[in-house]
């Protein structure tokens, strides 16, 4: 290739300063940039396009920022394991709340005990409370639910206010 | 060696003492408990229990005037059955009502508080809070006209016997098994308590037979403490009071009083007990010291002023009696 002098470079810069290019160039420019990136990339198998992106990741990673955080990663495993169980679970409440109280009732083990027959995920827990109203009212209250007023009144009612008779 | 000599032969004197005091008293127990009961009633803020006694084989019982006084709808656990109650009487003056039931029934003697003496022994009957009737033991630890500086209507006995809630009516019996008292209400710790002596209750009873209410009386005589005795009594008249029975008996102002009734007189609170029995009607004789000179003027006794205003007796179903609520200190016989 010949060298150019200054004046055949002149003249040519002369002849390009009324070149244009085709309308839109510009407006795409940047969107015929990727496409021909993604084009390049194509041209490689698939493998190698994982292996390198898995290579670059590993390069960028750094451990050191992750061991600094071990209560955040635990946190988020933590979390990850209650919303896993509780999306888990949800199926199963909605099973009960369709039955019918009366197969509620039964369901409800009167003796409380567990058996192998009746997994977890289907126990009903009982939602009576311990002792009823009727059998706290043997020590505590009496007829209405009231306790009565064991009456002894500290003072006398019996006074006068004066020597008068 | 000279302990042994002393406290031995002491040990097995006492321990027979004891042995003997607790058998009276489980003889008590078992002759009398049978006549008290348990009262339910209604009044204007809740269910109230307490106790009662019969006195007499048609039902009638005593209690004390803040378990049969302000409620209603009374029920009496008896013979483990339920009666249906009506209030007789309920006299806030004396600290007592009167209760009925349809129903034939034991009833307790009645005996006399007079004859009782500081530290002689005494036993209630009653039903502490929802507790089966239970018996205490205690003595009589004195006699008061007045507590927390404010005077009774007339002298309570104050006993060292325990009581608990639900125990206000109880009985308070001697170790003969008779009547002397209404247990009314319990000092601090619950370790003592008050009674009225079972003579104001048969006051207000005989009122209630003779003229089917109570009927206290006066003749309008205020009575002060003289400067000086005065054949024994510092009782002074200090005020006649106009439009009363005293007004024109021709007692003055000035006259010493000595007796009223065949109660003797020796200082103001005298009055008190000797006013208490007083009943609207009766002829009181009088008996005053003036210029030296015993006088005796016979008064015929009006129906006390508080009486007046407000009827103490009570309807078979409505309560009458004068109320007592918890919002204002409850009005007081004068």
């Amino acid at each position: 290739m010949d060298e150019l002098n200054d004046n055949e470079i002149a003249r040519l810069l002369r002849l390009k300063r009324y070149e244009q290019p085709p309308p839109g160039y510009f407006e795409n420019f940047l969107h015929e940039f990727h496409r021909r990136q993604r084009d390049e990339l194509l041209r490689q198998p698939l493998w190698r396009i994982c292996w390198e992106r898995a290579h670059d990741f590993m390069f960028r990673l750094d451990v050191r920022s992750l061991a600094s955080y071990p209560a955040a990663v635990a946190a988020v495993l933590v979390c990850a394991a209650v919303i896993s169980l509780k999306i888990y679970q949800e199926p199963q409440a909605s099973n009960v709340a369709l039955q019918s109280p009366s197969a509620l009732s039964e369901a409800a083990n009167s003796d409380g005990e567990w058996t192998l027959a009746s997994p977890v995920a289907t126990r009903i827990f009982r939602t009576q409370p311990l002792r009823s109203l009727d059998q706290s009212a043997q020590t505590h209250t009496r007829g209405r639910g009231i306790p009565p007023r064991y009456v002894l009144d500290s003072v006398p009612v019996s006074y006068v206010s004066s020597f008068r008779f | 060696m000279g302990f042994s000599f002393v406290a031995v032969p002491l040990f097995y004197a006492q321990e027979p003492t004891a042995i003997t005091l607790s058998q009276q008293v489980k003889d008590l127990f078992r002759r009398m408990a049978n006549a008290v009961v348990k009262i339910h009633g209604v009044d204007e803020h809740c269910e109230i229990a307490g106790t009662g006694f019969f006195i007499d084989p048609t039902g009638t019982l005593y209690t004390a005037y803040t378990v049969g006084g302000e409620a209603d709808n009374f029920t009496i656990e008896f013979n483990g059955k339920k009666y249906p109650a009506r209030q007789l009487l309920a006299d806030i003056r004396s600290g007592t009502a009167i209760l009925k039931i349809d129903a034939v029934t034991p009833a307790l003697p009645i005996g006399k508080s007079e004859e009782l003496e500081v530290a002689t022994p005494v036993v209630s009957i009653g039903y502490p809070l929802d507790l089966p009737k239970t018996p205490s033991f205690g003595m009589v630890a004195g006699f008061d006209r007045k507590y927390l500086g404010r005077y009774f209507s007339t002298t309570h006995l104050r006993l060292n016997l325990p009581t608990q809630r639900g125990e206000a009516g109880a009985p308070l019996l001697n170790m003969k098994g008779e009547v002397v008292g209404i247990v009314v209400s319990s000092l601090e710790n619950n370790s003592s308590c008050y009674a009225v002596p079972i003579e104001a209750a048969e006051k207000i009873r005989s009122d209630f037979v003779r003229f089917g209410e109570a009927r206290h009386g006066w003749v309008g005589i205020n009575v002060s403490e003289a400067p000086a005795p005065v054949e024994g009594s510092r009782a002074e008249m200090t005020e006649i009071m106009e439009a009363t029975p005293a007004a024109n008996s021709g007692v003055k102002p000035g006259d010493i009083l000595l007796q009223v009734g065949r109660t003797k007189v020796t200082q103001p609170e005298d009055v008190l007990d000797a006013s208490f029995y007083i009943t609207a009607g009766d002829t009181v004789p009088i008996t005053v010291v003036r210029d030296g000179k015993k006088l005796t003027f016979n008064v015929q006794a009006e129906i006390h002023p508080a009486s007046e205003r407000r009827p103490l007796i009570a309807s078979p179903t409505i309560n009458r009696a004068i109320p007592l609520k918890l919002d204002s200190e409850g009005r007081r016989t004068p």
